[in-house]
């Protein structure tokens, strides 16, 4: 999940400084990828969703950002818009990847977490990995997703760069696993702008057989 | 990847910067008595030489940037009160000086060379009373009226080559106009700013020593800056500790005796300028009073960011004036979010105790249901929940929570 501070930027930044020579607006540098109209896999590949337009991927880097359940996808870039698919992230493991000796950490998901608590190591892997100063929780209630009794999360957070970013998480914990849609975008036009796309896509994703 | 984090929490401690200039020199450093320390300035000081009106012109504009910022905590009364210490503390410049409370959960607060200073939110989560904020608060005035921003940058010039001042001068004014090139968490690293500013050692010794003379002629406990001083070096080794690895910078600080050396100036500077006879107040329950309102916020803050030693070594800390529901239900938070084997026993214990509490926050209870829950007492969790909403009858999670109790 990038959290506004994802390693791949600053494997992007290491690139950009790295001897290129025409760094501009249509420089992608093979850090996205065009994400079509069609039925697409996500994560590890184990959940598919079909978006309403094209979307960018973020190329994972081996060694930078390999949680395999994890996948970021934006619209305008990772710092006004974006959507983490975790597709079945198993007890133990974490949403991002982090030094165990840091300082602060983003929990570590478990199986027997309630959505509380999912929602609660959201919030932290907000506050600890995308600097966020202020978190509110503007609603959890029960929702559906991908045929299983899940949660859906609305929150919003002002994050140390002075924006307010607002988000929507669409979960459900599916025989251990954890399976989730998380948007997150800037709180002014971005949010409302891709909302339709995020919820288009969390009523469409489903697990593949 | 926490650049906020290793940046800002520890710049109080190295006092932004304490370099190695006077570690290379080998000896240690006399203490610097705080009868000698007279300020340097007086009330209504404007710099007259053109280099420090022209720092001053950059810090304007970074003061201008600053006071707009969305991540001030603009309270009126917080604000005022914070104002207010200052206006106790701040020696002959108390009146011009400017302070604003930033909502950053750091332990930091910095001065500005034209006079105003930012103290971040997480200062005053972790001040036990008002002497130990003074005595922070007197500890940065005591780098203006002690004119160490322009010492150090005349100082810096002199070493420095022309063109890495320029550029630093750049970096200043583009932080002030806030054009932030490359990094986008510049604003919660306005320690980031100061650290052209780099006190020595020296500089950090006459501050302590200038900030004792300054709260002890206010009438503050002078030894609680020594104690604030004990607060943070332990926050340090715990939250280090907790991780399984030194505290940061080892080169720096674990083989260099300054760090005790500057807790024991600190005491016996404040045993030097305690008047025998003379009464001295913590103002401890004017400080709760003040930051009452907004203790849950701060906590919340700290513990969130599941850096479980330093948010237990805080809580201890906290609770040495008492334990209440509002520490026993964040002492459960930082179980819970610390979530090794074992932790949700301790987290439900810790809950379990809160709601006892009178003062137990609505969300002791959420957590005291939800625990029970997972306990499968089902009947108590689902109670402890009704009490949850009872309090709380329009959380935002009421939904969900109603779908639980079913």
């Amino acid at each position: 999940m990038s959290m506004r501070k994802p390693l791949w930027a600053l494997t992007a930044a290491a690139f950009l400084l790295g001897g290129c020579t025409s760094v501009g607006e249509g420089t992608d540098l093979g850090v996205y990828q065009l994400v079509r109209t069609k039925p697409t896999r996500v994560g590890n590949g184990s959940v598919e969703v079909i978006p309403p337009r094209a979307w960018n991927k973020q190329r994972r880097f081996f060694f930078f950002d390999s949680i395999r359940w994890v996948e970021d996808w934006t619209l305008n870039g990772p710092y006004l818009d974006g959507i983490t698919f975790v597709s079945g992230l198993p007890s133990g493991e974490y949403l991002i990847r982090q030094r165990k000796t840091e300082e602060r950490q983003v929990p570590k998901f478990r199986s027997d977490m309630t959505a509380p608590e999912v929602t609660a190591m959201l919030e932290s892997a907000f506050r600890v990995r995308g600097g966020a100063v202020e978190f509110r929780t503007l609603a959890l209630q029960p929702r559906q997703f991908m045929g299983y009794p899940g949660f859906q999360f609305d929150f919003e957070h002002l994050d140390a760069d002075e924006l307010w970013r607002k988000g929507r998480a669409v979960g459900a914990v599916i025989d251990g696993r954890l399976y989730l849609m998380l948007y997150d975008a800037a709180r002014s036009h971005y949010y409302a702008n891709a909302l339709p796309d995020f919820e288009a896509m969390a009523n469409n994703a489903h697990i593949r057989a | 990847m926490c650049a906020r984090c290793d940046i800002s929490r520890r710049s109080l401690l190295i006092g932004a910067g304490a370099l190695a200039a006077s570690l290379t020199t080998g000896r240690a450093q006399a203490r610097i008595r705080p009868a000698d320390m007279v300020p340097l300035i007086g009330p209504h000081f404007q710099p007259t030489d053109t280099d420090e009106q022209g720092l001053w012109q950059l810090m304007e504009r970074a003061e201008e940037e600053i006071s707009g910022s969305n991540l001030l905590i603009k309270d009126p009364q917080l604000v005022g009160y914070l104002q207010d210490v200052i206006g106790r503390v701040g020696g002959p410049a108390a009146k011009d000086m400017r302070i604003y409370l930033a909502h950053v959960p750091d332990f930091n607060a910095m001065m500005f060379p034209s006079g105003f200073a930012v103290v971040f939110s997480g200062l005053l989560l972790r001040m036990r009373n008002e002497a130990q904020l003074a005595g922070v608060v007197a500890h940065e005035s005591g780098h203006f009226l002690r004119r160490h921003m322009i010492r150090s940058w005349r100082d810096m010039k002199r070493k420095s080559d022309i063109f890495a001042i320029g550029a630093m001068a750049a970096g200043v004014a583009g932080a002030g106009a806030g054009v932030y090139m490359g990094d986008y968490i510049q604003l919660a690293q306005l320690a980031t700013i100061l650290s052209l500013f780099r006190y020595s050692r020296e500089m950090e010794a006459e501050a302590d020593a200038m900030g004792a003379r300054l709260i002890a002629e206010a009438g503050y406990q002078p030894m609680e800056m020594a104690n604030v001083w004990q607060q943070l070096i332990g926050e340090e080794n715990a939250s280090a500790a907790y991780r399984r690895k030194h505290r940061r910078r080892p080169d720096l600080f674990d083989t260099h005796p300054s760090e005790d050396a500057r807790f024991a100036d600190l005491r016996i500077s404040a045993a030097e300028v305690t008047v025998p006879g003379r009464a001295y107040e913590t103002g401890r329950d004017r400080y709760i009073r003040t930051i009452g309102p907004i203790r849950e916020m701060l906590l919340e803050d700290q513990v969130k960011l599941n850096d479980p030693g330093a948010s237990q070594y805080l809580l201890n800390t906290l609770a040495l004036d008492g334990w209440n529901g509002l520490l026993r239900y964040y002492e459960g938070e930082v179980w819970r979010l610390r979530n090794r084997a074992g932790d949700d026993a301790r987290a439900a214990q810790s809950y379990a105790v809160a709601v006892a509490y009178p003062d137990a926050p609505a969300d002791a209870w959420r957590w005291h249901g939800l625990s029970l829950i997972k306990e499968r007492r089902s009947g108590e969790g689902k109670a402890a929940l009704g009490k949850y909403l009872q309090l709380k009858p329009t959380a935002p999670d009421a939904p969900f929570i109603r779908q639980m109790i079913g």
